[in-house]
């Protein structure tokens, strides 16, 4: 019906896509640019020195998040508090060697299961925190997560072997009793060795609270889990490379061209563009992550990690320009659109006007973020980057609410112990 | 130097989302006046020059007063997004073709001033914005505004009139194709009634207006008209003669949809629908105004906030 009737008539939001192409190697780049934040650097890693694929370079401190290993040969042209660069530069006979002489770890043939197997996958680069999430069930999201991106079909059909030794690893990864993966309900799939359960394919059915809904029949149940499939194809890849994971999938695409490519982590979006003959003009927008909930981003230079679901270039002219001062008029579209059954008009309203401690009774953090709603907005309003705004000052003051009562309790507790002496 | 190449091309930032269905507020309106098209035909089929007259001042006068407000206010101009057009086209749907120019005009500044840019312009108003004009004059110029009087060259009748003075007999003698095809004295728009619903029932398919609120507002007309028919068949008439009377078609279609001033929410909106639907019956009925359907929208548009109030859990708040 709401298709029908309402505004979401785009062929773009069937998430399935026919596509079944097998992955393309993406570009060797020429320079990487590898997000370190939060990560402690290894010894020896500094402006000049040189690197071999595989090497290690940072470490997080969180054992749910891989480490950063070098993905390329080459120099490394600057450290930043956020960034690694590296330059890509010919290796010599010692690099070469030392490349050669990163370990191979046979995955499948291991004994590790659960944390110790964990450690061993965060040594190789991989975030393992919703992989090994504790939960009696785990779902794994087989869906495209935003409209434009099309991995996942191909992941599903034409990777099977990936996804195979992926499940097998999740296997031993997971502490879940029953691992369920949600594919669209059109496709046809078959598998034995997992259980497979079909569910809506119209986006926003790809957000991961609604496909916990198609799988489970419930809202925000306990102790099940979702994890998403690019992530088991990563587990999958480093099983059978035996290789620390320093390559992901991304879609690259634009109104014309659109293809899956299998990247090295920090490539440069300036690089893949020019590879996928994706053409950029001045006024166009360039979205890391998916088209409808990805971030704008200001500059070629700019890299894709090992979540990007994919890069897409947006027209100047394809869509009605955002204009700034665009108050609401009421319209109520946002409010049909929004599927988890808030008034978005009301929210970005109050973000707008900084009133942050209305949307709580708006039940702002009921919002699943799809960005459904500034697609609907005849008034263009930026009204997904307003409710992140308020969710992120609510957040922020219940922070400091916090930290200002623990630190009153401990002044009060000295006092009475002071007290208590005299 | 590839087009690629960094530093050669200037990005646009922007925020999610970053594709879009395409709508805008000027599509919709451009949509909503295409709606009212075939009626404008049909008015100068039935009512000829004068009823151009009247609509060409009203929409001019309408964007002008818009334009004024505007500037005024110290805003950026905002009449490209044709809903000046639109309410000033809607607003002399509403009016007899013969009305004198100064009433047209002064309709006009009252509906884009009182009842638009006062509360803050498109969207902010708690009530239909022609509407609000309509009302002004209604109360203020009874006689001018009551086409039976105004419309004296005509053959036409008005069948409203026939109802409350001659009885069921005498309307139910006007032929059904005469009320479909406007050929009735009422509002040189409002009476265009099949005109008005084709083109109501287009924009109602297409989303443009949401096809709740015209359900529930003709369910309410008829519901009560046949409740009336059925206790004294005598003095009421069909449900049927009360959809094609009066500005039934152009209220349900056009005026109690209007941007801002309805609910949200579809079971909202369809009980805002027969809420007005029904005030338009008891008005007819049992009130002083024949036709009842401006005042019964204006009443129901009231009504937004409190259905507003009914709403599902969010997210997460079914087990």
């Amino acid at each position: 019906m709401k298709e029908l009737f309402q505004m979401m008539q785009d062929p773009r939001f069937h998430l399935l896509y026919g596509i079944t192409q097998r992955f393309s190697l993406g570009p060797q780049p020429q320079r990487v640019r590898l997000n370190r934040e939060g990560c402690r650097l290894v010894e020896g890693v500094t402006k000049r020195a040189m690197v071999y694929p595989n090497m290690r370079l940072a470490v997080h401190p969180n054992p749910g998040k891989g480490d950063v290993l070098s993905p390329i040969f080459g120099k490394i042209s600057d450290v930043s508090e956020r960034s690694i660069f590296i330059d890509y530069a010919v290796p010599d006979e010692a690099q070469r060697q030392a490349a050669e002489a990163v370990e191979k770890i046979d995955l499948l043939a291991t004994k590790e299961t659960g944390a110790e197997l964990a450690t061993l996958l965060k040594r190789m680069g991989l975030n393992t925190r919703s992989l090994g999430q504790d939960c009696k069930m785990l779902i794994i999201n087989g869906l495209n997560p935003d409209p434009g991106v099309t991995w996942a079909e191909p992941m599903l059909l034409a990777h099977q072997d990936t996804l195979r030794a992926g499940l097998e690893m999740l296997r031993r990864l997971s502490p879940a009793q029953r691992i369920v993966l949600a594919v669209p309900k059109e496709l046809r799939l078959h598998l034995n060795e997992v259980e497979v359960a079909h569910v809506p394919s119209q986006y926003p059915a790809s957000i991961n609270a609604l496909v916990v809904k198609a799988v489970t029949g419930k809202e925000n149940p306990e102790g099940v889990g979702i994890v998403g499939l690019h992530n088991v194809w990563g587990l999958g890849h480093i099983a059978i490379t035996g290789l620390p994971l320093t390559e992901t999938v991304v879609t690259l695409g634009s109104r014309e061209h659109s293809g899956n490519y299998i990247v090295r982590e920090g490539s440069l979006i300036g690089e893949l563009l020019e590879f996928a003959h994706i053409p950029l003009h001045t006024g166009d927008t360039l979205v890391r992550g998916g088209p409808l909930r990805g971030e704008s981003v200001d500059n070629l230079t700019r890299s894709v990690t090992l979540g990007t679901a994919g890069v897409f270039v947006v027209e100047a002219g394809t869509i009605p320009p955002m204009e700034g001062h665009s108050p609401c008029i009421n319209c109520g579209a946002c409010v049909l659109a929004c599927p988890a059954r808030l008034s978005p008009s009301i929210l970005s309203r109050n973000a707008e006007f900084a009133l942050h401690d209305r949307n709580i009774d708006e039940n702002i953090f009921s919002c699943l973020e799809c960005g459904l709603c500034g697609y609907v907005c005849i008034a263009r309003r930026p009204v997904l980057q307003y409710i992140r705004l308020s969710k992120y000052k609510l957040t922020q003051a219940a922070e400091t609410r916090r930290r200002v009562e623990e630190e009153k309790a401990a002044a009060l507790a000295e006092a009475a112990k002071d007290q208590g002496g005299n | 130097m590839s087009a690629t190449a960094p530093g050669t091309v200037l990005l646009a930032m922007s925020a999610p989302a970053y594709w879009h269905c395409g709508r805008t507020i000027r599509k919709i309106d451009f949509y909503a006046i295409l709606g009212c098209m075939p009626a404008v035909v049909l008015a100068l089929w039935n009512w000829g020059l004068p009823a151009a007259r009247v609509m060409a001042l009203s929409v001019a006068a309408c964007v002008v007063v818009e334009a004024l407000s505007e500037k005024l206010m110290g805003r950026d101009l905002a009449i490209d997004d044709l809903s000046a057009v639109y309410a000033g086209l809607l607003f002399s749907f509403l009016l007899p073709a013969a009305s004198p120019w100064w009433l047209v005009l002064l309709g006009a500044v009252v509906c884009m001033t009182l009842g638009k840019m006062v509360f803050g312009g498109l969207g902010a108003s708690p009530v239909s914005t022609p509407l609000v004009g309509w009302a002004v004059l209604a109360v203020s110029f009874p006689l001018l505004l009551d086409a039976n009087a105004m419309q004296l060259h005509t053959d036409f009748i008005d069948p409203l009139v026939r109802l409350k003075f001659f009885g069921a007999a005498s309307a139910k003698s006007i032929p059904l194709m005469d009320l479909l095809l406007g050929r009735q004295i009422n509002g040189l728009g409002a009476g265009q009634v099949l005109a008005l619903f084709i083109g109501g029932s287009l924009l109602a398919g297409r989303g443009i207006v949401r096809w709740q609120v015209p359900l529930g507002f003709f369910l309410g007309v008829a519901g009560l008209a046949a409740l009336f028919q059925m206790l004294d068949p005598a003095q009421n008439a069909s449900p049927l003669f009360h959809l094609c009377t009066g500005s039934v078609m152009l209220g349900g279609f056009f005026l109690a949809t209007e941007i801002g001033n309805t609910p949200s929410r579809p079971l909202p909106m369809f009980l805002y629908g027969v809420l007005g639907g029904a005030l338009v019956m008891v008005i007819r009925k049992y009130g002083v105004w024949l036709d009842g359907v401006p005042f019964a929208i204006l009443l129901a548009n009231l009504t937004t906030p409190y259905f507003d109030m009914i709403r599902p859990k969010p997210f997460g708040g079914r087990r």
